[in-house]
């Protein structure tokens, strides 16, 4: 009986990773295909013209679906399917960024409101996303200048690429037909919903990460040099694809369930590069060589001003961060105010 | 208590061997000063050492000169690997920015590689009777807790006993109460800190010390140096970890961080993990 168990759990995980790659792969095609007709849709009625548009698009987005991830995997094929341009899908990639932050936002507020009167529950939320807009002002302006100049363009991952041939020709007696009954709108939901869907499958598919047996078992008691903290969420944000689950594997060596904000904030920093691999995987196999670069840029960015923050001003960082942190998580009225300001910038991006 | 105090002549050395003259008057039960000679205050440097011995032995200690001549840090953990001491007290002259990453810091080289706890005299402190101990909560604390202990015990001085929280809850089920709570009600709960902090304070009464526990939130080593400021405190106490293996390249050295950061006199009290 165990090693049936045993043998079902051996199995479970690569049928969900499969499952998963063929849901993603399908999500892409369905936004792909519904991407092309909704150009009119944004740049009429929704007014998506600019990249300010876009941003807040993007950020509005990530706040509806509670996740960073579906919303830039839209961004690249909205920008595959000539509905936005490049600097737009790199501004709603950015956006989707900063909207993530809000489900632990969400949750932590939830906490607080349940009685337990604990704000401290609000400040890995608020913490994230202070980390992810401080990158962001300085990545963002380096990205447009990056994107406008063209430094990085006709980037390709020429295996990918091919790969991405092949799976469109195998989509197409799939998606052609439904395109021809569905409205363009309805695919490219459809296609975000499956992409979100596909995320939980991988999440599900990914092995469990044993940290508490190597020597970073001591990350909860100890304080480590912020490169080594950067390095290690960079590296295993890159093989789980998500913040929230590489922040959520630190969790088991802490019997408490908390972290030194010494050793979470570098993380956290390493975590938002490689966030995008899953988004970077997912230009590559829309075959459009403009949604890597634009991809690519916001890799780049983002460890631009990480990589000297890192190494040379880390303390005076920490600390300014800190700070904002204390005082937001202070009173409720400073909270209200910043949860005021990151619901209406976004609404400001798109009506300015 | 076996105590090294040293001088090169230079001015901020001549000041650390003034307050570590005055602590092993009170603590020591012999002293070895370090000299070491520089070839244009040969005379000066002499003359010092001489007076310093003779003002210890008036008090009936006895002290024997040691006369050096090369770079203060090297011979001073030199003398300190050869002849075990309880304490080895210094002066810094807390280089800061640029001149510090050129030159690097004598003290961290001492307290880095030096086998006894090290007090590095810094600021303008003339006596210390106040005591900022930093409890990591660990097992180096209590180490370190002894020996700040038996040092307050001879200097007459209290001791207030830190922990900082820095920590940020992962998941909504988090233990939050910890989190947000008082030296007293971390104590009274019986958490991991309040256990540890209780243990320390028995440690530190059973040295006869007036002594409290105060908890703050934040950064570690920002809330220390506040505490010290805020406090008027006269020395901070921390220990250090001398970590074999990889851990020693990727844990940072808040002990080294203190003392650089600090404005007043710090004891780094070392310990084998």
């Amino acid at each position: 009986m165990g090693s049936q168990q045993g043998r079902r759990l051996k199995w479970k995980k690569p049928v969900l990773a499969s499952s998963g790659f063929v849901l993603f792969v399908l999500a892409l095609g369905l936004m792909k295909e519904g991407a092309g007709g909704l150009a009119p849709l944004l740049r009429g009625r929704l007014e998506i013209t600019n990249a300010a548009d876009s941003m807040g698009f993007g950020w509005l987005m990530a706040y509806l679906v509670l996740s960073g991830s579906p919303v830039a995997a839209a961004a690249v094929a909205l920008l595959s399917a000539d509905a936005l341009s490049p600097l737009q899908a790199f501004t709603m990639v950015a956006g989707s960024r900063l909207g993530a932050s809000l489900i632990v936002l969400l949750i932590g507020f939830i906490y607080a409101l349940r009685g337990h009167n604990h704000w401290t529950a609000l400040t890995t939320g608020v913490l994230s996303l202070l980390l992810c807009s401080s990158v962001q002002l300085v990545a963002l302006p380096a990205g447009l200048l990056i994107l406008s100049r063209g430094w990085l363009d006709n980037l390709a991952i020429p295996a990918l690429e091919g790969l991405a041939a092949g799976i469109n020709l195998g989509l197409e007696p799939l998606i052609g037909p439904l395109a021809a009954i569905l409205p363009d709108w309805v695919l490219f939901v459809a296609g975000v919903g499956l992409v979100t869907l596909s995320f939980r499958l991988f999440d599900h598919a990914l092995p469990q990460m044993r940290l508490e047996r190597t020597d970073l078992s001591q990350v909860p008691r100890l304080v480590y040099r912020p490169w080594v903290m950067f390095l290690m969420g960079l590296a295993i944000t890159l093989l789980t694809m998500s913040v929230s689950i590489s922040v959520g594997i630190l969790v088991p060596l802490s019997t408490r369930g908390y972290m030194r904000r010494e050793n979470i904030i570098p993380y956290i920093l390493g975590a938002n590069i490689s966030t995008l691999a899953d988004t970077l995987i997912a230009a590559a196999l829309l075959g459009d060589p403009r949604a890597v670069t634009v991809v690519v840029t916001h890799m780049v960015c983002a460890a631009i001003v990480s990589l000297p923050v890192i190494l040379l001003a880390y303390r005076s960082y920490e600390r300014a961060i800190s700070g904002a942190l204390a005082w937001i998580t202070h009173r409720r009225r400073n909270f209200a105010l910043f949860l005021g300001v990151i619901l209406v910038i976004p609404v400001l991006l798109i009506l300015l | 208590m076996k105590i090294l105090l040293c001088t090169d002549g230079s001015s901020h050395t001549v000041r650390g061997l003034n307050l570590g003259t005055r602590v092993a008057r009170t603590a020591a039960s012999s002293v070895d000063i370090l000299a070491v000679v520089q070839r244009d205050q040969e005379k000066e440097i002499r003359q010092l050492a001489e007076e310093v011995a003779a003002d210890l032995e008036e008090a009936g200690i006895p002290v024997t000169i040691h006369w050096r001549t090369g770079r203060i840090a090297e011979e001073l953990v030199r003398q300190a690997q050869t002849t075990p001491y309880d304490l080895l007290i210094m002066g810094s002259r807390g280089r800061r920015g640029l001149v510090r990453l050129l030159l690097g810091s004598v003290a961290l080289q001492v307290t880095g590689h030096a086998p006894a706890p090290v007090l590095v005299i810094k600021g303008r402190v003339r006596d210390l009777k106040r005591f900022l101990v930093c409890s990591s909560a660990g097992p180096v604390s209590e180490h370190t807790i002894r020996f700040a202990g038996r040092l307050a015990r001879a200097l007459e001085a209290s001791v207030t006993l830190l922990h900082v929280m820095s920590q940020l809850p992962l998941v909504e089920d988090a233990v939050l109460d910890d989190l947000e709570a008082s030296a007293e009600e971390l104590i009274r709960r019986g958490s991991r800190e309040g256990v540890h902090l209780g243990q320390m304070l028995d440690l530190l009464v059973a040295e006869g010390v007036v002594t409290r526990a105060v908890i703050r939130h934040g950064l570690v080593l920002d809330e220390i140096v506040a505490e010290a400021q805020e406090g008027q405190y006269d020395l901070l106490v921390t220990g250090a970890h001398i970590t074999p293996g990889l851990n020693a390249r990727l844990v940072d050295d808040l002990s080294a961080d203190i003392l650089l950061a600090a404005n007043r006199p710090v004891l780094i009290v070392r310990q084998e993990q």
